[in-house]
């Protein structure tokens, strides 16, 4: 048994009660990223597809349920279902869609699902608001409270880890990676490797939804803004900055997100100019660190991510 | 429907088309060279408006030598980005040369924030092209026509350096086989740099004419960038023709969308976008790859 992981889940624990109010809006902040980064890595890492559309299932989740509350008054749980419903159908579309791609098409064809979506929510002024988004949305009861918020968050982000763990270390997790190594054999030997990508494919998009479900009950409204491009970029940012990790474990977009989400709530307090901080960072980064966060203080990441490199260059 | 309202229709898709093929033509160029998916080349678009606005302080006077200037300049910085960022990361995984892009639309948005604050830069029309032109009785602002023929004449010169120079040789050759050129004794990584800075300043040059009919403010880079990708796509990734035939397509479903459904007009150019990507991934005038990837 490892402790570290235990060590650091005792101390989410009572973290909000060590924080003053605006410290716990920050650590929800990056409990919903971290999610998201989780979920998005998941098909990332396993599939060896970089989605540059999960900005959709993200702003699906959200809108879902901001639309149920506000037009159909329905209470914020309650939507929960119905989200995931929304999204994983979203997601069978999309993914049915682009999973036959890959590479740099892939990362096209789902940015351009991605912007699509965006682009009617952004333009169907009578249903979704447009830009002007839909705004006072909060949760009833505990929930509406930041304490609340943070232990439902914290929940799915165990939740979800934990249940994608299991997935990656499971035959199909294995057959997943095999497909992402060589699809032609796979194929060979008589599996249907869409099927598995797909399957992959709605999974990491209906999780993504969750905590965009999460978002709308941290910022309390919706803006078209959830479903654009940079909300993608945001999500990639975080898993490449904590490093995509091994197979085995998914910590690295967690610390990314965290390091994200912390970072840009400390420059934030004191200058405009934090993309610019960002990029900076970033770039030195990706110049002189390409094993991420986590590799700065694991020799076994950094080793991970000179063999990738190495391969790369045999190839 | 009027006739004449379908031309100038037609125009002003052709006007926006010309302005979508200097920016994208240089994100394919890149493409096919270097391989690179650039994000940040909406922010050279949008600096190179910067740099006019700049040079000529607002004023419209003396906008045509400075527009040489800026593209000048824009071609500079092209060349030191390529050799200063790019050129250690070539050989990494894609995912890298995406956030390394995407750090550098970052960057520059909030430079030129710092430099030339965030209110939105405007610029008049330039001298001789303030009235309409006519078009079968219509009238037509004269810049679009103006814009057009801009794009007309880079589109010329970028083929006739593509196809009749000994370095478009090489770029050519470049995007169909790096080792072979290397082998040969070309000095590969020289040649990255001029491509790039000639996508660059491709992209400074549409972002500085494009000035007088859209105001520029940090926001403008992201939207750029995004449809320069889908005129690229459509058109074929790292096919010159290809980003021609994406421009006119995108600047004329915008245009005409615009009549039908004057709302949704950009969810047309994202079905088109999805479309082609579904039937030709390799888009419509790029080349098949050998093994489908």
């Amino acid at each position: 048994m490892k402790v570290l992981p235990f060590a650091v889940l005792l101390l989410l624990l009572v973290l909000p009660w060590l924080l003053p109010a605006y410290g716990v809006q920050v650590a929800i902040q990056a409990l919903v990223l971290a999610g998201f980064a989780v979920s998005f890595n998941f098909l990332f890492r396993n599939a060896g597809l970089l989605s540059f559309g999960h900005a959709a299932f993200f702003g699906a989740g959200a809108y879902t349920a901001a639309l149920l509350m506000s037009k159909w008054g329905w209470n914020y749980l309650a939507t929960l279902p119905v989200v995931l419903a929304v999204t994983a159908l979203v997601a069978l579309v999309i993914g049915f869609l682009s999973v036959r791609l890959t590479k740099i098409y892939f990362t096209m064809l789902t940015l351009a699902f991605a912007q699509m979506l965006w682009a009617v929510v952004h333009r169907w002024y009578n249903f979704t608001g447009g830009d002007n988004g839909i705004t006072n949305v909060r949760p009833a009861g505990l929930l509406g409270t930041a304490h609340g918020l943070y232990y439902l968050s914290l929940a799915c982000l165990v939740f979800v880890t934990l249940l994608l763990r299991v997935v990656v270390r499971s035959p199909a997790g294995y057959t997943l990676r095999a497909v992402r190594d060589n699809p032609v054999r796979v194929a060979a030997i008589g599996v249907s490797t869409f099927e598995y990508v797909l399957a992959a494919f709605v999974l990491s998009g209906t999780f993504s939804g969750l905590f965009g479900f999460l978002q709308l009950a941290w910022q309390r409204s919706v803006f078209p803004d959830l479903l654009y491009w940079t909300t993608s970029a945001q999500v990639i940012i975080a898993v490449i900055l904590g490093g995509s990790g091994s197979t085995k474990w998914d910590y690295g977009p967690i610390a990314g997100a965290a390091v994200l989400v912390s970072a840009q709530a400390a420059v934030q307090s004191r200058t405009q100019y934090w993309p610019l901080a960002l990029g900076l960072v970033l770039l030195v980064l990706v110049l002189f660190f390409p094993a991420g966060v986590v590799g700065l203080f694991s020799r076994a990441e950094r080793r991970r991510a000179q063999e990738e490199e190495l391969d790369r260059a045999a190839a | 429907m009027n006739p004449s309202l379908l031309l100038l229709e037609f125009m002003t898709g052709l006007a926006s088309a010309s302005s979508l093929f200097l920016l994208a033509a240089g994100l394919s160029l890149i493409f096919g060279a270097l391989g690179i998916v650039n994000f940040a080349h909406g922010s050279f678009y949008m600096l190179g408006a910067y740099l006019l606005f700049w040079m000529t302080r607002g004023d419209a006077g003396s906008f045509w030598h400075y527009l040489l200037l800026a593209v000048a300049a824009s071609v500079v910085i092209g060349a030191a980005v390529e050799r200063i960022f790019l050129r250690p990361i070539l050989r990494r995984p894609e995912h890298f040369q995406i956030l390394l892009t995407y750090a550098l639309l970052l960057v520059i948005a909030d430079v030129c924030r710092l430099a030339f604050g965030s209110d939105y830069k405007s610029i008049s029309m330039p001298p001789g092209f303030g009235g309409p032109v006519f078009f079968l009785g219509a009238p037509f602002p004269a810049y679009y026509a103006g814009l057009v023929g801009l794009a007309a004449v880079a589109g010329v010169l970028l083929w006739l350096f593509l196809h009749r120079t000994r370095y478009g040789l090489l770029v050519r050759a470049v995007t169909q086989d790096r080792e072979m050129l290397e082998a040969l004794g070309i000095n590969v990584p020289a040649l990255f740099t001029i491509v790039f800075a000639l996508g660059i300043g491709l992209a400074g040059f549409g972002g500085a004419v494009s000035l007088p009919l859209q105001s520029m403010s940090t926001d403008v880079a992201v939207d750029a960038v995004i449809s320069a990708f889908i005129v690229v796509v459509v058109g074929g990734l790292g096919s010159i023709w290809g980003a021609l035939a994406g421009a006119f397509l995108i600047g004329e479903v915008q245009a005409f969308g615009a009549l039908l459904l004057p709302e949704f007009s950009i969810v047309f150019v994202y079905l088109l976008m999805a479309l082609v990507l579904l039937f030709r991934p390799w888009g419509l005038l790029g080349r098949a790859p050998a093994v489908r990837t």
